[in-house]
Order: C-alpha cells, then sequence, then structure tokens
C-alpha cells in the first residue's frame, strides 16, 4: 500500500510481491474449505455437507453426466436471453439516440423498468407466454436488456460532435454515419452495459429455472433440496458460483479489450 | 447534453417552452404504450391477463384493501413486510459492507484473504442459495434477512472497497505526518474519499434487495408482496397483482431518486464522468 518504504535493514529470504500475493490468497482458500469441512462434520448431513462431500458430489455428478447436461441446458438458457437482451439493447439505443422524439418519450419508462424488480413480473410472463423454454428466454432478456439499453443510449448520445460535423461535411450518408462514427464510438459503452447484463441475466436464469419449468442448474438444486442430499446442492451451488466468475471474467475481458478506443479515458 | 446537431429549426409562429413539450413528449408515449398494452392484451391474451383499465379498476379496492376473502394475504400488511425485510438487510449489508470494503481496501492481507470470497459471491446469483437456506432456517423470515442482506453487502463492499484503494496516496501520507491514527485514516479520509462510489454501490444494493426479497418470498413462500403477487396469479387476480408489481416498480425508482437526491445535495464535488 505504502509507496514510501526506504531501505530495509538485511534483506533475508526475498519473496516476490506477485507470489506472496497468491500464497496469502492460496492460503484464504485452503482456510476457507477448512472451515467448509469442520462445519459440515459437525452439523446434520441433512443440511450442511463438508467440503470433501460435496467435492465426491460434484466428481460423482459431472462423471455421470448429470452436471454437463444440466449445464448445457443453463447455458442454452442463458445465451439466448443475453443474446437477445444484447441485440434489442443495442439496436434500440442506437434507435432512441438517433431519434430525439422516441428519446424524451421513452427515457422515463425505460428507467422504470430498469428500476423494478423484474422478477415481480415472472407470473405475469407466466400467464402470457407459457413456462416453457420461449417464456423463459423472456425472463433472462428482461433482466440483462436495461443495464444494456441505457449505456448503449447515453454512449450513442455522447458521440462528440465534431466527429459527426467532419463526417457530415464529407457528406457521409446515415448509414455510414452509423458505420464508421456512432457504431465504433458507442460499443466500449454497450460492453460496459453488457458486463452489468451478464450479471443480471444469470440471476434471471435461476429465477426462471426456479419458477417457470424447473431445468438446469436451478432444477439440480431443486430436486437435491427436496432429496435433503445438501452436498449434491451445495456442488451444484459452487457450478453456478464457478460458472458466474468465469462468466464475470469474460465479460471484464471484452470491456476492456473495447476500452482501449474509448475516448478520453 | 444534446450535442448532436439538429436540423436547422424550421421557422415556426409559436412553439411551446421546452420543459411543456418534453412533459407532453412524455405523457403521449405513457397513453400510447397503455394503448398498445390495452389492445394487444385485449385481442392476443385470455381474459383474466392484467389490461390497464382492469389494473385501474383494482386500484382503489387493493388499495383500500376491500373485498379480500379470508385467507388472502392483504397488500399494505404485505408491503410492510417487505419493505421493512429489504429496510433490515439494507442497513446490516451497508453497514457490513462499508467495514469490510475499508478493511479489504487498507490492509493488503485481508484483501488478498477475503477478495476471491467477496467477487466470487458478488458475481453469483444470490438467489441460488435460497432452497439451501430453506434447510438451514426453514421456511422462515431469517431466509429473506439473509439473502437480502448478503444482496446489499457484496455491491457496497465491492465499492467501498474499490473507492479505498483509488484513494490518493498523498493524502494518506499528509495526514500521517500528522500523527493520524488508524482509525483516522480509515474513518476520517478513506471512507469520505469513497462515499462516490458508497453510492453506486447502495444503487445496485437497493435493486439486489428488492430483487432478493421478493424471490426469498416466492420460494420459501413468506409473507410479502412476492407471496402477495404470486397468490394472486395462482388465483387469476391479475389486476391486484399487477398494483403490488407497480407498488414495487415506483419502491425502486423513488430510492434512486432519493440517491441521485443525496448524491447532488451531499456531494456537490462530485460529477459522475460524462
Amino acid at each position: 500500500m505504502s509507496t514510501v518504504q526506504v531501505a530495509e535493514p538485511k534483506p533475508r529470504l526475498i519473496v516476490p510481491q506477485s507470489v506472496r500475493g497468491a500464497g496469502v490468497s492460496l492460503l484464504g482458500l485452503a482456510v476457507g474449505a477448512g472451515i467448509w469441512e469442520l462445519i459440515g462434520r459437525r452439523t446434520q448431513a441433512s443440511s450442511f455437507a463438508p467440503f470433501s462431500k460435496t467435492m465426491a458430489a460434484l466428481w460423482g455428478m459431472t462423471t455421470s453426466g448429470e452436471l454437463p447436461h444440466a449445464l448445457e441446458s443453463s447455458l442454452q438458457l442463458f445465451g439466448a436471453g443475453l443474446g437477445f437482451a444484447i441485440l434489442v439493447g443495442f439496436f434500440l439505443g442506437l434507435l432512441l439516440a438517433r431519434i430525439r422524439v422516441l428519446r424524451t418519450g421513452l427515457e422515463p419508462y425505460i428507467a422504470m423498468l430498469y428500476a423494478t424488480p423484474m422478477v415481480a413480473l415472472i407470473p405475469f410472463i407466466l400467464s402470457l407466454f407459457g413456462f416453457e423454454f420461449r417464456a423463459k428466454v423472456i425472463v433472462v432478456t428482461l433482466f440483462g436488456l436495461w443495464p444494456i439499453l441505457i449505456n448503449t443510449l447515453e454512449g450513442a448520445r455522447s458521440v462528440n460532435a465534431e466527429l459527426l460535423e467532419v463526417a457530415r461535411s464529407y457528406r457521409s450518408s446515415e448509414p455510414k454515419l452509423w458505420w464508421h462514427v456512432i457504431i465504433p464510438y458507442t460499443l466500449p459503452y454497450t460492453m460496459t452495459g453488457v458486463r452489468q447484463g451478464i450479471a443480471r441475466s444469470l440471476v434471471g436464469m435461476l429465477a426462471s429455472e426456479f419458477l417457470l419449468a424447473a431445468s438446469g442448474l436451478g432444477n439440480l438444486i431443486l430436486t437435491y433440496t427436496q432429496r435433503f442430499d445438501t452436498a449434491h446442492v451445495l456442488a451444484a451451488v459452487l457450478t453456478i458460483t464457478l460458472l458466474a466468475t468465469a462468466l464475470m471474467a469474460v465479460g471484464r475481458a471484452i470491456e476492456n479489450y473495447f476500452a482501449r478506443w474509448k475516448a478520453g479515458v | 447534453m444534446s450535442a448532436i446537431p439538429q436540423e436547422a429549426a424550421l421557422p415556426r409562429t409559436f412553439t411551446l417552452p421546452a420543459g411543456v413539450q418534453r412533459a407532453a413528449m412524455r405523457v403521449a408515449t405513457g397513453v400510447a404504450l397503455l394503448v398498445l398494452w390495452e389492445v394487444l392484451v385485449r385481442w392476443l391474451a385470455p381474459a383474466f391477463v392484467a389490461r390497464p383499465t382492469t389494473v385501474a379498476r383494482a386500484i382503489p379496492d387493493v388499495l383500500a384493501q376491500r373485498n379480500v376473502p379470508p385467507g388472502t394475504p392483504t397488500f399494505w400488511g404485505s408491503a410492510e413486510e417487505t419493505v421493512l425485510a429489504a429496510l433490515e438487510g439494507m442497513v446490516i449489508g451497508v453497514a457490513a459492507g462499508v467495514l469490510v470494503g475499508l478493511t479489504m481496501g487498507r490492509l493488503r492481507t485481508a484483501d488478498r484473504l477475503l477478495r476471491f470470497y467477496v467477487s466470487a459471491f458478488f458475481a453469483m446469483p444470490i438467489i441460488a442459495m435460497v432452497p439451501v437456506m430453506e434447510l438451514w432456517f426453514g421456511y422462515d423470515w431469517r431466509v429473506r434477512l439473509t439473502i437480502v442482506s448478503l444482496g446489499a453487502f457484496l455491491p457496497v463492499c465491492l465499492n467501498v472497497y474499490d473507492g479505498t484503494r483509488k484513494l490518493p496516496a498523498h493524502y494518506v501520507e499528509v495526514a500521517e505526518s500528522y500523527h493520524a491514527r488508524w482509525w483516522n485514516v480509515w474513518f476520517g479520509i478513506a471512507l469520505p474519499a469513497s462515499l462516490p462510489y458508497l453510492l453506486a454501490g447502495f444503487r445496485l444494493a437497493v435493486g439486489r434487495v428488492l430483487v432478493g426479497a421478493v424471490i426469498a418470498e416466492y420460494i420459501a413462500n413468506l409473507k410479502g408482496l412476492g407471496s402477495f403477487i404470486l397468490f394472486d396469479a395462482r388465483t387469476f387476480h391479475q389486476p391486484e397483482m399487477m398494483v403490488a408489481v407497480l407498488f414495487l416498480a415506483l419502491l425502486g425508482v423513488a430510492v434512486n431518486a432519493a440517491a441521485d437526491l443525496a448524491t447532488r445535495r451531499l456531494l456537490p464535488w462530485y460529477r459522475r464522468a460524462e
């Protein structure tokens, strides 16, 4: 933390900072697993399972194909929902940024929908679209859409006036203006929205798997909870945690990639 | 900031003030959306599906709690449950989030020990834990309180941590050269400096708390707006259900507006980078 460190007296064993940091982090993980194991051994099997049993359950579900199958089903739902959210959010955001009437008219309603807890609408979506894959994709999309839309809108509105003027003075047509100026300028903003949308879509994915037709990882959690098989439940939760962490890392990587040409940063 | 040059204004004989124009446009769009909803549902959906007209008709009855059959959750009772739980969770989550975030931001060992856990829990949908928590606590308010507190804790903690990490080093150096104690640095310098981050975390937390409360109520079948919505949906009382949905939406909007106002009033020196 403190950058001003004056000559240390005698450097004995020099361990690079990065190695020490990784060591402490690993120690943190090991301690966490140890505590998990201890708690698990001291409580009833029906409420908490030790780390070792959870790992065994994870391995069992992986080799039996149960977990990969559930993961695939969940990822399909997540991918379809987030894909729609990105498509709709991006194009609607661009349109709203370019068409002032639409923007002024819709802005307050978009802000309101962004602040609405979308879970509250799940029963309504159930009545309109049923509880099969289609309805679930709609739920995931509704969760993920808003940050993408709002960030795109904000990005496309903040395009430099000079850039537009130069493009116009070279007689750039509206499609070319979009393709060469507005879309490249907006993409970094959209990607910030996508990163936020990933987290929200994951919540939507699980919520729809819990509340609409049970499937995928949500279904695993529900069925094993009903059997009081905590080892398998925790294994599924752990899988979701790892999946979420990986997806967030991907989101951050995409965001950083596009941020390279973000103006003014 | 409307930097996009509009087409040269046509000579007009009469113009309304810009604010009135904008308001009129917004109201008109709202009406158009409601009409669209009404028409689409009438045309395509079964009769029990909520439409703006039926929802509007249901509002007074729901708010006055008239015609509530026995055994049915009442609106204000449910709203009170949910709002109180959300408030409790916010208080617990924000307090713990500030403390842990500051600790992680100031102490490198704490950072290394905890960072992995905090960011993993932040990334994962906490609602995945609801079924397990039912096993731990039973179908009980504690499930909701835990979910809601975690939902508030994680974004606040990560944001305060971020803010503390970005604290300019010379602030601390000056303070230390005046013999500031660690608690002076933590709460006198690091915390105020990360207030904008804290507020950003607070806004994320509000969203997560409302979603978490409603889902916990759905799944654990707790008294609250979530079960109110579910009950009405299952008994084909969709207009009544939509009133609760609207209430939740307005709650979200109101808290966000309050956070905006607080940012402007309390942190006039802070501008969002736009």
